[in-house]
């Protein structure tokens, strides 16, 4: 409940001004709160005379004191014929270990995964101080109910304060079954992660589309549970691993435990190429493009860079380009040294899966296109005519005598 | 068959924005409207009442009662019936309060369905959450992303077409789950005068946490795991460079130039 | 009354105006503000002056006058017909007067009445009133508006200006000087009938100050302006009768007229308009509907019917002929997403968009009458679009905006070949009564040329659009006799041939159709009067 302190309330509207719901009204001098309070605590914060106040549910401390170590969901993909872990594992245990480091815990890996597991050396490398391995012939793909249920399991038995997920698709549907199972909070999506002076997960995160940021903690439940965007985080070079403690966690499933199946997989990536998520460059394509055959243009320049072709939401829409290169917060947040937004507007959704790009240019033919408030260079103009020339400089360049 | 469509009324996020001087969301001239993915998933369920036109269909939202409005939303687009959870015991929910209370209410008064829909995520929060844990407190499969499915077996399986992070799956599980839709028609339906003026003869049930029994600490706020402790404007980036290109040529030009002295070429 | 005085205005030193000189300065850095939305070719001009008041205006007519330099007034050139464009001499961009001055309640007219400069934007003035903040007028205004202000904000309804001509980057000023109308024209009439006073600088440098209801013309219809100096000038106005449709051709003239009518519509030939108190209607939420029928003549059928429904009051009602819709179709089919709608229904061959009063939150709703007529004319609502929210009233409005630009767009495909070919698009409207006959009358000649062809817009106000999309130049000319042809049929009618558009530089043409040697030589009269030495907009209404 949010409570206003009527006797210390000036009316000086402050609170009103700054709820970003509406939620406030001043009504004959006074602050009241109306139904459709979220009680982030905007107002709390912001009152000059500490008129307002929410009332927050406790639990004891020691209760609480009983979980510990930062644990990390060590996601795998198949690569050749090995599973090993994802990128994102990596950059989350380069921010994992500042936060195990704070607590003065351990920072540890899960592993699900069938005999192909292995690739383990490398989470050693990027600081992990222990890897539980759950290992079953069941386990050599994702599935939700059986992962679910392991890593419930597991956290049962060792009882950490922090879990964090990439936030992948499969981590974004996993995090939430275990949150639901084991009756635990969980934060979506996190940009930022800190520990406070009362040893409690800071989760930040962007709400509203990326227009404003909030910090989320659970203060009732452990482990504190959150995802992570790959590529939000930086990766950390590897060291050589000082430790190497591998636990296997021993379980026995059953196929009656599945309860979906997968019929068939259509891969709408041709084989061995890489992901926008992993690209150092990206020319990404926007509905200014006006029609898919100019994309030919976005794919030369993309070549003549030695970059890969992403796009916004708008032209995966339109079928241009498949879901698997949507740049955004619908799509995948990329991390490439050069970003080049082509016809791209950049609603608010775009910007954020972008925030991550050393250097962005844009061209689009408004001016007042949003993408441009983020670029480094912003071109003005109409990109079917600039890129032809573009690319057939960067071609007489690349076949010039050096 | 009876499919209950899970839907959440939001802003219209392209056009909030921030005031540069308090750092706190402009919500004047804001609409509230049906969560795009919201509104995929009740295509979807139009989908299969085309196809089964004994499929009864029925959108729930827990909200304030302004929410009615996207409830409303989905009976023109062509759905039954409408229930809205409102209280304001409710207020303050994370998706864990929320998806609790939106199970408890599927339980209570909806019992006998087959099919629940959800939207991906919402375009206000982004977290993708309830829809998944809404499965994991009914205990029934989940499967999401969807974007295409089929019924099978005499209605008792189905199968969902899925994005995944390399292209399409094709899962197939069995009745009653939850399925979470990311994508719909590329325009946005629009109803005629008659279903707009028919809609409003439908039944929009109100629900209370009285009707469902449920305790007040399990609800809202209270019932939440997570808090919101401190809200602020996004860090912006400095605004580089800006060219007029005008001449294509010379546009050409100063890209390459960027682009060298970069050293990307 | 009919004798007015003029007010001097306070002398400021000329050389302190803003100013750009130099033809060849102009012409390469002040492009823009040599053209406007007709594409006019202009002729360049020598100066262009930024006045950021009444007393610098009049410092530049004074000057102007004295050298004998012509002045041509440029607001947010948003015109179709050329008005802002200059033929040389200086131009004055009155841009900077773009300030709210004030809001006051009328009691006698119990209307709120917002007194704004010249260059504020529409859509800024719709946004303001809407949202009921105006942007600094709290800081500049005296206690009285202040209170005014604040009693604004504190009312339940929302009030917006009823004026609508599609192009809301128009300034106030401009529409005033064109009496602008567009599609909600049909409820709530042309800028006309929403200005209650302006001021004006005439090209003698003096100002005057004209509320609605008080000057009006004698019997003999004359007014006098009696000059600072003590010198009287008589204007005497034109006899003609308006034609009675709406109409932004000609000045305006009617017995005991009101001078404040003299200068709306005039197109700045008398003067410059720099301050304009405008009326606010009550904003009330409404449903848009596309109502769709087996045939054009159907579609207009239910027009003739839905306007002699008197309980019924849509705010505008626009038309998509048979064509229009397979263009629309057509477009469709390449480009979804620039359309913006789902797929027109395959048995829709015309349609007829309006919109009505709707209360989301209502339960009962009786649109029976309506039903009945839409029956009638053998449709149903079930073969409709409508909707309410926000974002869709505004993507119905694209929906009517993507057709002219849809049409420009095929045009300008065929331009690549054919450099000489252009659209023909008609700005002609009648009388109510003459509604079927027109209609006729177009349909029968365009289909027997067998030139693309297709109609849309306000039918509300018998005030649609012909559009001919020539392609090849025998086409062209053909289509151009055919536009004549139409022209003389309008004005024959009783009707006009500019009913939105105005005149300016380049309607003259037609303008000698619908208005006689004598009728044009009453006008020239008046500006004779008003501006003997011609110095302000050369070439508008009248050839240099």
């Amino acid at each position: 409940m949010l409570s206003v302190d009527r006797d210390k309330c000036t009316g000086c509207n402050i609170c009103e001004k700054v709820c970003p719901f509406g939620a406030i009204v001043v009504i004959d001098g006074k602050a009241q709160v109306q139904d459709n309070c979220t009680l982030c605590g905007a107002c709390v914060t912001s009152c000059p005379v500490g008129a307002l106040s929410i009332e927050r549910r406790q639990i004891p401390q020691d209760e609480l004191d009983a979980f510990s170590g930062v644990f990390i969901w060590g996601e795998c993909e198949q690569r050749a014929e090995t599973l090993i872990p994802k990128k994102v594992v990596k950059e989350l245990l380069s921010q994992g270990r500042l936060l195990a480091d704070k607590l003065h815990q351990d920072l540890t890996v899960i592993t699900l995964g069938d005999h192909r597991l292995t690739g383990l050396d490398s989470l050693f490398a990027h600081e992990a101080d222990r890897v539980i391995r759950c290992q079953h012939k069941l386990l050599g793909r994702y599935e939700p109910d059986s992962f679910t249920l392991v890593i419930s399991a597991i956290i049962t038995k060792y009882m950490p304060a922090v879990f964090l997920f990439g936030a992948t698709p499969n981590g974004r549907e996993l995090a939430p079954r275990i949150a639901a199972r084991l009756r635990l909070g969980l934060t979506a999506d996190c940009t930022g992660l800190d520990i406070n002076e009362d040893g409690q997960l800071v989760q930040t995160r962007p709400a509203f589309g990326g227009n404003i940021m909030a910090s989320i903690v659970s203060p009732f439940t452990r482990p504190q549970m959150a995802t992570v965007r790959p590529n939000v985080f930086p990766l950390a070079q590897p060291n050589k691993p000082k430790k190497r403690r591998i636990d296997d966690f021993q379980i026995s499933l059953s196929k009656a435990l599945f309860r979906t199946k997968v019929v068939a997989t259509h891969r709408l990536e041709a084989d061995g190429e890489a992901s926008i998520e992993d690209a150092d460059v990206i020319v990404s394509a926007g509905r200014g493009c006006q029609n898919k055959e100019n994309l030919s243009l976005i794919q030369e320049l993309a070549v003549a860079l030695g970059g890969v072709v992403a796009g916004s939401r708008a032209i995966v829409e339109l079928d241009w380009i498949p879901h698997t290169k949507q740049v955004g917060q619908s799509g995948l947040t990329v991390a490439p040294q050069l970003y080049i937004a082509i016809g791209i507007s950049g609603a608010i959704q775009h910007l954020v899966g972008i925030s991550s790009a050393r250097t962005v240019i844009a061209i689009n033919n408004d001016p007042d296109a949003p993408i441009f408030k983020v670029a480094d260079l912003g071109i003005v103009g109409n990109a079917l005519e600039i890129l032809p020339v573009l690319i057939r400089d960067l071609k007489n360049r690349a076949s010039a005598p050096k | 068959m009876k499919i209950i469509v899970c839907v959440k009324q939001v802003p219209e996020i392209a056009d909030v924005q921030i005031d540069p001087e308090t750092g706190t969301l402009i919500r004047e001239g804001v609409d509230s409207i049906l969560n795009p993915f919201c509104e995929y998933a009740v295509e979807m369920a139009l989908g299969i009442k085309r196809q089964h036109p004994e499929t009864e269909t029925v959108a729930m939202s827990m909200g304030p009662f302004q929410a009615k409005a996207a409830l409303m939303r989905c009976l023109e687009m062509g759905i039954d019936r409408a229930v809205l959870l409102v209280d304001k015991r409710f207020a303050g929910a994370d998706t864990w309060a929320t998806a609790l209370t939106l199970a408890e209410a599927i339980r209570t008064i909806e019992s006998r369905f087959d099919l629940i829909l959800a939207g991906k995520q919402a375009i206000d929060g982004d977290t993708a959450q309830v829809g998944p844990e809404i499965s994991e407190i009914l205990g029934i499969p989940e499967i999401m992303y969807g974007v295409g499915l089929e019924l099978r077996n005499n209605k008792k399986k189905i199968r969902v077409t899925r994005e995944i992070e390399t292209g399409n799956e094709i899962v197939e599980t069995r009745l009653p789950c939850l399925i979470s839709v990311s994508k719909g028609p590329m325009i946005r339906s629009i109803s005629s005068f008659q279903e707009i003026l028919d809609a409003r003869n439908k039944e929009l049930r109100l629900v209370t946490a009285d009707d469902l029994a449920m305790d007040a600490h399990k609800l809202g706020l209270k019932g939440s795991f997570t808090q919101v402790v401190k809200i602020f404007p996004p860090r912006v980036k400095k605004q580089g460079e800006i060219f007029d290109g005008s001449d294509a040529h010379a546009a050409a030009h100063k890209l390459t130039d960027f682009l060298s002295s970069r050293r990307f070429i | 009354m009919h004798e007015i005085t003029t007010e001097t205005l306070p002398i400021v030193d000329f050389s302190k105006v803003r100013c750009i000189k130099g033809y060849a300065e102009l012409c390469q850095n002040y492009e823009l503000y040599l053209c406007d939305e007709s594409r006019l070719a202009h002729q360049g001009a020598e100066c262009l002056f930024f006045p950021a008041s009444e007393a610098e205006i009049s410092a530049i007519f004074t000057e102007m006058g004295k050298r004998g330099i012509t002045v041509t007034l440029s607001g947010a050139r948003t015109g179709l017909v050329g008005g802002a464009v200059p033929y040389g001499g200086a131009l004055l961009s009155l841009e900077r007067l773009n300030k709210v001055l004030g809001i006051r309640y009328d009691v006698g007219s119990r209307e709120w009445i917002v007194r704004a400069e010249c260059g504020v934007l529409l859509r800024d003035l719709n946004n303001w009133a809407m949202k009921k903040t105006f942007p600094g007028l709290y800081e500049r205004a005296s206690n009285e508006t202040r209170a005014s202000l604040k009693h604004y904000k504190e009312t339940k309804e929302t009030f917006f200006y009823p004026p609508d001509p599609t192009e809301m980057g128009a300034a106030l000023g401009g529409t005033v000087a064109t009496n602008a109308s567009g599609a909600r024209t049909y409820r709530y009439g042309a800028t006309r009938d929403w200005v209650r006073r302006i001021r004006v600088i005439l090209a003698s440098g003096e100002a005057l100050e004209i509320p609605r209801g008080k000057y009006f013309a004698t019997p003999e219809g004359e007014f006098t302006v009696v000059h600072s100096t003590g010198v009287e000038t008589a204007v005497k106005i034109p006899q003609y009768a308006m034609p009675q449709t709406k109409n932004a051709a000609g000045i305006f003239s009617a017995p005991h007229m009101d001078l404040i009518d003299l200068f709306i519509g005039s197109e700045g030939i008398f003067g410059a308009i720099t301050e304009i108190e405008i009326a606010l209607h009550e904003w009330e939420s409404p449903v848009s509907i596309v109502q769709f029928f087996s045939s054009d003549e159907k579609a207009i059928d239910f027009v003739i019917s839905l306007r002699k429904e008197k309980s019924i009051h849509p705010e505008f009602i626009e038309f998509y002929s048979s064509h229009a819709l397979d263009l629309l179709r057509k477009k469709q089919a390449t480009d979804p997403k620039v359309i913006g709608m789902p797929p027109i229904p395959d048995d829709a061959r015309s349609a007829i968009f309006f919109d009505l009063r709707f209360d989301p939150e209502k339960k009962e709703h009786d649109y029976s009458l309506l039903e009945e007529i839409v029956i009638s004319c053998g449709s149903s609502f079930s073969r409709s679009w409508a909707a309410y929210e926000l974002r869709d009233l505004q993507r119905f409005k694209d929906f009517r905006h993507v057709l002219p630009e849809t049409v420009n767009s095929i045009i300008a495909e065929r331009k690549k070949e054919m450099p000489e070919l252009h659209k023909l698009g008609t700005d002609f409207a009648v009388p109510d009564r003459a509604l079927k006959e027109i209609w006729e009358f177009y349909k029968s000649k365009l289909e027997a040329t067998g030139i693309e062809w297709l109609a849309f817009g306000h039918i509300g106000n018998n005030h649609f659009h012909i559009n001919l999309l020539p392609k090849s130049l025998n086409e062209m000319e053909h289509a151009l006799s055919l536009y004549r042809e139409f022209a003389s049929k309008a004005v024959s009618l009783g009707g006009t041939i500019s009913a939105e558009h105005g005149v300016g530089k380049i309607k003259q043409e037609f303008f000698s159709i619908m208005f006689s040697d004598r009728e044009r030589d009453e006008m020239k009269a008046v500006k004779r009067a008003l501006d003997p030495g011609h110095m302000l907009n050369p070439g508008n209404l009248f050839a240099l």
